[in-house]
């Protein structure tokens, strides 16, 4: 994968926590005494506390895209919806850097619809006004690659055919940060290679994806780094090469009922696995180390500070350079050490990531965008032949152009994946010949 | 982006370096309930995603029926003729009510729009559940895109329902004062915007008020002066009948009843429920509502 030289973070969880109380008819979860009662009335047979998320530590910085891995349950879902902000976790933040974009658009999408009646929707819901969601329209229908299609009503749309629309409306806003949760699987050969290198564009302006997908090989083709998440923890942290692998293997284990070999390797995972913390800096905490709460002790003393502080301007204005000097030693060596000394300052240190129980609230927070600027919509089709690709030339009617630089590396991406595939696909041609 | 590369990891000022450190430097708390400035304008930003989607629930439940938007028309003409059918012919009553069909076709549209916005609004966050998951967006457009749909669907019965007032044979007596309907219809949908808002919250809360809601709604209906007029049946009971007069309801019904059947004036006292309310529980509702948006993703 190309190097990418940004390294800003884009999301940063601490310590996520989420639990869930749900009903159950579990006979050993049900409830004694006078909740049974109650329980009986309203017809459910007890309920149960569900720890989805179990102190989550996560980092993603800008130009990464990180695979989630997991068996069903693991958690990676509930991640997903706590970041883009849906649903607030029960302990600890999340931060990021733009309004992260659920993959999940769908949700305002009518059925009854045609195809183009609900790209302007699906891009109004994206917080997009009416003329860039015009604007957007082409983008979103070359992208899909519909074809009439569009002009039908979308329940009518097969499930891959849908699955290509919102991913082409998701995109259409170009959020800087996309969450994925197992959408690209559905779409043909065709749609896969369109979908990575816009994903690719995003990645090399600064973006972040968060992908989640059962199929190992996806993650370690598109993925530069991966996470293994195992009952709400991440066990696993690392390239998508290792991690992938370890987890299709401990997967390939559980599916063939090798149950002790996949205990064993999920052992070995956890005790290797190294409890990830983060120590997150605070933007006034790195400018000025003292923190707040801790200058704070001693206000009083800095106003009558400032006040000797005043005094001593005054002198200075006299222009009398003897007591100066005489205030200067004075300083240095007091004449009696019973005087009490200034109090030297330490910078606390900052909390831990396990104590962190939520963010300051941030009253004025500008309000979070999915990318910065207000700028246009790219227009890039795969094919050179498609219309968009002859819109894009019209420069000013597409808007943005990449920047060169973040073209250049959506490009080494394009291109390594290429070569990669190739040297894959190679002596793999026999086999499927042989199919 | 080249002054981008020397920032690779952020220095701990401390120096201790074994647990990795990240600066948060011009991040935020991901969903977050906003400053109500920032969330106002964030609510102005997405008015054409409400409109869009009303009007696209809207089309998406009339394209399925061969008669499409004209079911908009020939449902409140249906029953106006239902009622004129039942009262007008076969009852021949008129409870001591001058026009008394017009009357009945006024109380019953009118209500029907609260109503509707009433139940529609206990249940805003529930049915709005796959979009409250799906992407992040000021949750009050939930609610006030429920009084949008019902605005959309009253008023085309708002035209047919004028359309057979004057049509119908029955002595109206047309004055200026028919304008006043349009500043009732105002506040009634501020009203109805502040009273979707305060059930939202409410109904997300405790879901089992959805089967509350009808029963409330009924007792309202009659409460309001639908199907009579309450001066007239409460005339013994002094202090209900002093309670109706704080009804907004009844103030709305009465102040169109007055403007568009008698030609005549309406008591400043209705004006005046009538303002309170609206503006009153939009304040109250919109508040209440802002202050639980971070709950709304738990379903």
């Amino acid at each position: 994968m190309a190097e990418s030289e940004l390294q800003e973070p884009n999301i940063i969880a601490e310590n996520v926590q989420v639990r869930y109380t749900v009903n159950t008819n579990d006979p050993s979860q049900r409830a004694k005494g006078l909740r049974r009662l109650t329980n009986a009335v309203a017809g459910r047979a007890g309920q149960t506390t569900v720890r989805a998320l179990r102190g989550v530590n996560f980092v993603a910085r800008e130009g990464e895209m990180v695979g989630i891995v997991g068996a069903n349950g693991s958690g990676k879902s509930t991640f997903l919806r706590n970041v883009a902000g849906v649903e607030q976790p029960d302990r600890g933040r999340i931060l990021v850097r733009y309004q992260p974009l659920l993959l999940g658009v769908s949700a305002a999408l009518q059925p009854a619809l045609s195809g183009s009646e609900n790209v302007r929707l699906g891009c109004l819901a994206m917080g997009l006004s009416p003329d860039e969601a015009a604007e957007a329209f082409d983008y979103v229908v070359e992208l899909s690659a519909l074809g009439s299609a569009i002009h039908r009503p979308m329940g009518t749309y097969s499930s891959g055919m849908g699955a290509r629309l919102r991913f082409a409306i998701a995109l259409a806003a170009r959020p800087k940060i996309l969450l994925i949760d197992e959408a690209l699987s559905t779409g043909d050969a065709t749609f896969a290679e369109r979908s990575e290198r816009a994903m690719d564009e995003l990645l090399a302006e600064a973006g972040t994806v968060l992908l989640v997908n059962h199929a190992a090989k996806v993650i370690q083709e598109l993925c530069t780094r991966a996470v293994w998440m195992h009952r709400g923890e991440i066990l696993m942290n690392g390239p998508a090469e290792a991690v992938a692998e370890k987890y299709r293997w401990w997967a390939w284990n559980v599916a063939k009922g090798k149950e002790d070999i996949a205990d064993k390797l999920l052992a070995d995972v956890v005790s290797n696995a190294v409890k990830e913390e983060i120590n997150i800096l605070e933007p006034e905490l790195i400018s000025n180390p003292i923190p707040r709460h801790a200058a704070r002790q001693t206000k009083q003393k800095m106003v009558a500070a400032r006040h000797v502080k005043r005094q001593h301007e005054v002198d200075e204005v006299e222009e009398t350079p003897t007591p100066m000097l005489a205030a200067a030693e004075e300083q240095v060596w007091p004449r009696s050490f019973d005087d009490e000394m200034p109090k030297a300052k330490f910078p606390s240190l900052p909390k831990p990531a396990s104590q962190a129980v939520s963010a300051p609230r941030i009253s004025d927070a500008p309000p979070l965008r999915l990318n910065p600027s207000k700028k246009r919509v790219v227009l890039r089709a795969a094919n050179p032949s498609d219309r968009a690709s002859s819109v894009a030339a019209a420069d000013d009617f597409t808007g943005r152009r990449l920047a060169s630089r973040a073209r250049q590396i959506a490009d080494e991406r394009y291109k390594e994946r290429q070569r990669l595939r190739q040297e894959d696909n190679a002596p793999a041609v026999h086999q499927d010949s042989g199919r | 982006m080249s002054e981008k590369s020397q920032t690779v990891e952020t220095k701990n000022p401390l120096g201790l370096s074994t647990i990795p450190s990240v600066s948060s430097e011009g991040l935020v708390p991901v969903g977050r309930r906003t400053s109500l400035r920032s969330y106002l304008a964030a609510l102005w930003n997405r008015r054409h995603f409400i409109l869009a989607e009303s009007r696209a629930k809207m089309s998406g439940s009339t394209r399925k029926n061969l008669l499409g938007y004209g079911w908009l028309f020939l449902n409140p003409l249906l029953s106006v003729l239902a009622f004129w059918f039942i009262f007008g012919f076969i009852l021949q009553s008129s409870r001591g009510i001058d026009n008394f069909l017009g009357y009945l076709v006024i109380g019953v549209f009118f209500f029907q729009f609260t109503g509707k916005s009433m139940t529609g609004g206990t249940g805003a966050i529930r049915s709005g559940a796959s979009m409250i998951k799906g992407f992040q967006f000021p949750r009050a457009a939930l609610p006030i895109s429920v009084v949008v749909r019902n605005f959309l669907d009253f008023i085309p019965t708002l035209a047919v329902m004028i359309v057979l007032i004057l049509v119908l044979p029955d002595l109206e007596v047309i004055t200026w004062r028919v304008v006043l309907v349009i500043p009732v219809i105002i506040l009634q949908t501020i009203f109805n915007v502040g009273l979707a808002c305060l059930l939202a919250r409410i109904g997300h809360k405790i879901p089992d008020l959805t089967n509350f809601m009808s029963i409330v709604s009924r007792f309202w209906l009659y409460g309001s002066g639908v199907f009579f007029s309450i001066e007239d049946r409460l005339s013994d009971h002094p202090l209900l009948l002093a309670a109706m007069q704080f009804n907004p309801m009844h103030s709305y019904l009465t102040i169109v009843r007055n403007s568009l059947l008698y030609g005549v004036d309406t008591d400043p006292w209705l004006w005046f429920v009538g303002i309170f309310w609206a503006f009153g529980l939009l304040i109250v509702g919109f508040l209440f509502f802002w202050r639980g948006e971070e709950s709304y993703g738990r379903i």
